[in-house]
């Protein structure tokens, strides 16, 4: 299956003016989203691993647009993301950033992606799939983020099981934790978030997961109802935003009326 | 319907192109009726396959006919015919479906002969049974079926965005690319996994083309030869990058704030005048078409940075806009990967896709019974069950 | 020798950055005056250790100040001034340096020196000659700038007030103080990233 595909980039890209100064290790390119490229580098000293967030100037896009679109989005995220923290939200911890030159630099995460963890967990089953309490667990947990950032405000655009970090307990290392499912969940990339408390916000945001939830991992949709259950207990708006959330799914599937 | 009177074809070849595609797995769920396993038994010493496919979900009427054998694809012939509304209108079901009707025989007559084949040759008859305008759609498959009846021909019902997907691999040799699919009814984008088409992100509300179309309107742009033809061309001469909301959530875009606002800009410019309003037709042409394209390509990147992709394949009639195509390809290269657009031939809708996609499903045992194949205005691209890939 | 040299992470090579941490300081109203005066001998950022949590917050503002002298985006006169103002949540400059800056009443000291090659100074100062001009001119007691020593001199309410962290119920509730002290620490570097954006 595609969504499986390796993270790894093989294409060469010109370093961000900033990671071409002297370092201990040389920042090495860990994802190329849409968003930007993602470096893992050090911020300060050695023993300090950072993620720099880089949004090049895209010259398909007019130049304007891009200006106004990268500053925008580098000064919305870290808002949000500082406004997560302070609210007791665990998202990375924003360190430095240049809105004109395009980067974000950010705490490392320790961890895989909570996609990763799935994919390693469902390996070939396509049984017992809605019976697997770890995994299910994972999916509450799931939930309770996604509720606890609804409830301070945050919509975040671009919830995906990519955009979620399993960062495991401390004292495990990350090659411990690929075919466990224990940590906690750390919502990342909250390069489209935005401020919201409407309702329908939410349900947009809800319908986003679980449709790319779906489309990543068919066999376990079985067991996305346990996100929304965990969401519903989460705040006390929740249980209005899920009604909303049927509304969307309808207009969602209107949406193909014409061809 | 006159089309009993389909004469012998003249015994000519058309020009063909001929394409490769992957040998689709003869492996087939055998239905329990007696007909279906004589037809079975014939499939499987087949080594080739005639389709004619009907398409006609919106304003044009598409005819087709394809030839596969298990290594190749030979497209016999592939015509078209539109239906084009006066400037300032949108082409309305009612007036649609009577195009259609008036239209299909001798479009299917001139397929039929162009091909230089008999009718007898013909393995299936297939058509687009969804998603489109309820009308235009009934119109054809009442033909479709006509011809099936006719014939004595099995019937195989097309997801509309499965024959685009379909014809766009085949013809631009991606193997498995994400999808972009763009056009007057649909905004997705789309990648395969496990037996079906997932769509990742799609338009929250109304397609881009429908943006495009109803902006025309606006400013009476002609809809000959389309209207998104035409404000291509206009915004070639624009300079000048009007503000537009920018709408993009996750994989998923919306369109309804653009559009309301390129319309009031665009009444502004007609109280105004260019020089009052401070910018002129084809600059807003041109920030229309930058903004929504730039989405476009934004949930495109991300798709396939999320599947890990590095191929795109634009299908759908806004894909024949050559600054999207090439904004597209611009993005694909910076991933290391590349684009696959498709011409006019195949990007606006058109029979072949139909006939494409329904026989290889035809070649997996799937078939549609006539009391199946009523017409669905809803028909999600993921609903179809993708037998023939790996 | 009163001063440490730090090589920080992406900060171009042509960069030294030399800190200094001083106790029981005396003259802080004569070192305020020359900054005052813009005496050009006394071109450091001098800051009160008091409001500092870590090394880290500290050599933070160092390199923010560092990224925007290279990218020629000072806000303020020079790399010094701007470490300094770089420690601030909010783009009110005045408030910055009355706040982190040192004042006449300052007794704990950070000093940081910034040094790289002009078309005036083509070699800078070396660490041998800042220490010493540091020693001749600053009365008090220099010690290593350890975490530990910090966190002696840290006046906690006065930096949760200069970064607003008051009222975060989730903050007060930590039991564990290192790892408050900790929690406080990163939200003190996300003010400072955002220094009021």
């Amino acid at each position: 299956m595609a969504a499986t595909a390796s993270e790894a980039v093989v294409h060469e890209f010109p370093l961000p003016a900033i990671l071409t100064n002297p370092a201990s290790t040389p920042p090495t390119l860990i994802t190329q989203g849409a968003e930007g490229r993602l470096y893992k580098t050090t911020y300060l000293l050695p023993s300090i691993p950072s993620a720099l967030k880089y949004r090049p100037p895209k010259p398909w896009r007019h130049p304007i647009l891009d200006q106004r679109l990268t500053r925008h989005r580098i000064l919305s995220e870290a808002r949000i993301l500082s406004k997560c923290r302070r609210d007791g939200l665990r998202v990375p911890d924003v360190y430095a950033l240049d809105e004109s030159a395009g980067w974000l630099m950010l705490e490392w995460v320790q961890g895989t992606p909570v996609r990763v963890n799935i994919n390693q967990r469902l390996g070939n089953r396509t049984e017992d799939i809605e019976d697997d309490e770890e995994l299910k667990d994972l999916m509450r947990r799931i939930g309770s983020a996604v509720g606890k950032m609804h409830s301070i405000g945050i919509i975040h655009g671009d919830l995906t099981t990519s955009n979620m970090m399993l960062n495991p307990p401390a004292g495990k290392a990350e090659t411990d934790n690929v075919s466990g499912l224990e940590g906690e969940v750390v919502i990342i990339d909250l390069g489209l978030a935005s401020g919201g408390v409407h309702d329908e916000d939410r349900a947009v945001d809800l319908y986003v997961l679980e449709r790319a939830f779906g489309s990543t991992h068919p066999r376990a949709e079985c067991v996305f109802g346990e996100v929304l259950d965990a969401y519903k207990k989460s705040f006390k708006q929740a249980g209005v935003a899920l009604k909303k959330l049927e509304e969307v799914r309808m207009r969602g599937r209107k949406r193909s009326m014409l061809g | 319907m006159a089309a009993a009177s389909v004469a012998s074809p003249v015994p000519h070849l058309p020009t063909s192109t001929s394409t490769s595609i992957t040998p689709a797995s003869n492996t087939s769920t055998s239905t329990s009726t007696s007909s279906a396993t004589s037809d079975m038994a014939a499939a499987t010493s087949k080594s080739s396959w005639i389709a004619l496919g009907c398409e006609g979900s919106a304003n044009k009427l598409g005819i087709g006919l394809i030839r596969h054998t298990t290594t190749s694809t030979t497209i016999l012939s592939n015509l078209r015919h539109t239906f084009i509304s006066p400037p300032g209108t949108g082409f309305l079901p009612k007036d649609t479906a009577l195009h259609h009707r008036t239209e299909f025989v001798a479009l299917a007559r001139r397929a039929i002969a162009e091909a230089g084949i008999s009718p007898a040759d013909v393995d299936c008859i297939c058509f687009t049974q969804g998603p489109g305008m309820g009308a235009p759609l009934t119109s054809v498959a009442i033909g479709a079926r006509t011809l099936a009846l006719l014939w004595d021909k099995p019937l195989v019902g097309v997801n509309h965005c499965v024959g685009h997907i379909e014809m766009g691999r085949d013809v631009t040799g991606a193997d498995n690319p994400v999808v972009l699919y763009v056009s007057g009814g649909n905004s997705q984008v789309i990648a395969y996994a496990e037996q079906r088409y997932r769509i990742f992100g799609e338009t929250l509300d109304i397609a881009v083309g429908n943006c495009l179309d109803r902006f025309a309107r606006v400013l009476n742009i002609s809809n000959d030869p389309a209207p998104g033809y035409n404000i291509e061309q206009l915004a070639k001469k624009g300079t000048k990058l009007l503000d537009l909301p920018y709408v993009v959530k996750g994989m998923d875009c919306s369109f309804s704030g653009i559009l309301a606002s390129a319309e009031a800009l665009a009444a502004q410019l007609l109280q105004l005048g260019p020089e009052g309003a401070g910018f002129t037709t084809e600059d807003l042409c041109f920030s229309l078409q930058e903004t929504i394209f730039a989405m476009l390509v934004e949930i495109t990147e991300r798709a396939m940075a999320h599947v890990g992709s590095s191929e795109v394949l634009i299908v759908g009639g806004v894909g024949c806009n050559e600054r999207l195509q090439d904004m597209i390809a611009s993005m694909a290269k910076e991933r290391g990967g590349s684009v696959f657009a498709m011409d006019e031939r195949f990007c606006i809708d058109n029979g072949i896709m139909i006939a494409h996609a329904g026989l290889l499903a035809y070649r997996t045992g799937y078939r549609t019974s006539l009391e199946e194949s009523v017409c669905t205005q809803r028909f999600r691209t993921d609903d179809v069950y993708v037998e023939w890939r790996d | 020798m009163a001063v440490e040299t730090i090589e920080l992470q992406h900060v171009p090579a042509s960069y030294r950055v030399y800190i200094a941490l001083f106790r029981n300081v005396k003259n802080a109203a004569f070192l305020h005056q020359q900054l005052l005066a813009r005496n050009a001998e006394f071109e450091y950022a001098f800051i009160d250790a008091s409001t500092i949590v870590s090394r880290i917050h500290l050599l933070s503002a160092v390199f923010k100040a560092v990224n925007n002298s290279v990218n020629g985006a000072l806000k303020t006169p020079n790399v010094h001034s701007e470490t300094v103002v770089s420690l601030s949540s909010s783009s009110n400059i005045a408030d910055a340096y009355r706040r982190f800056g040192v004042s006449p009443s300052t007794t704990d000291l950070f000093v940081v020196k910034i040094v790289f090659p002009t078309d005036t100074n083509p070699v800078p100062a070396s660490a041998d000659a800042v220490s010493k001009h540091l020693t001749d001119n600053v009365e008090g007691d220099a010690v290593p700038a350890t975490d530990d020593t910090i966190e002696t001199i840290t006046d906690v309410r006065a930096v949760r007030k200069s970064y607003k962290l008051n009222g975060l119920t989730w903050l007060d509730s930590i039991k564990d103080e290192l790892v408050k002290r900790k929690e406080i620490e990163r939200l003190v570097l996300g003010g400072m990233a955002l220094r009021g954006v």
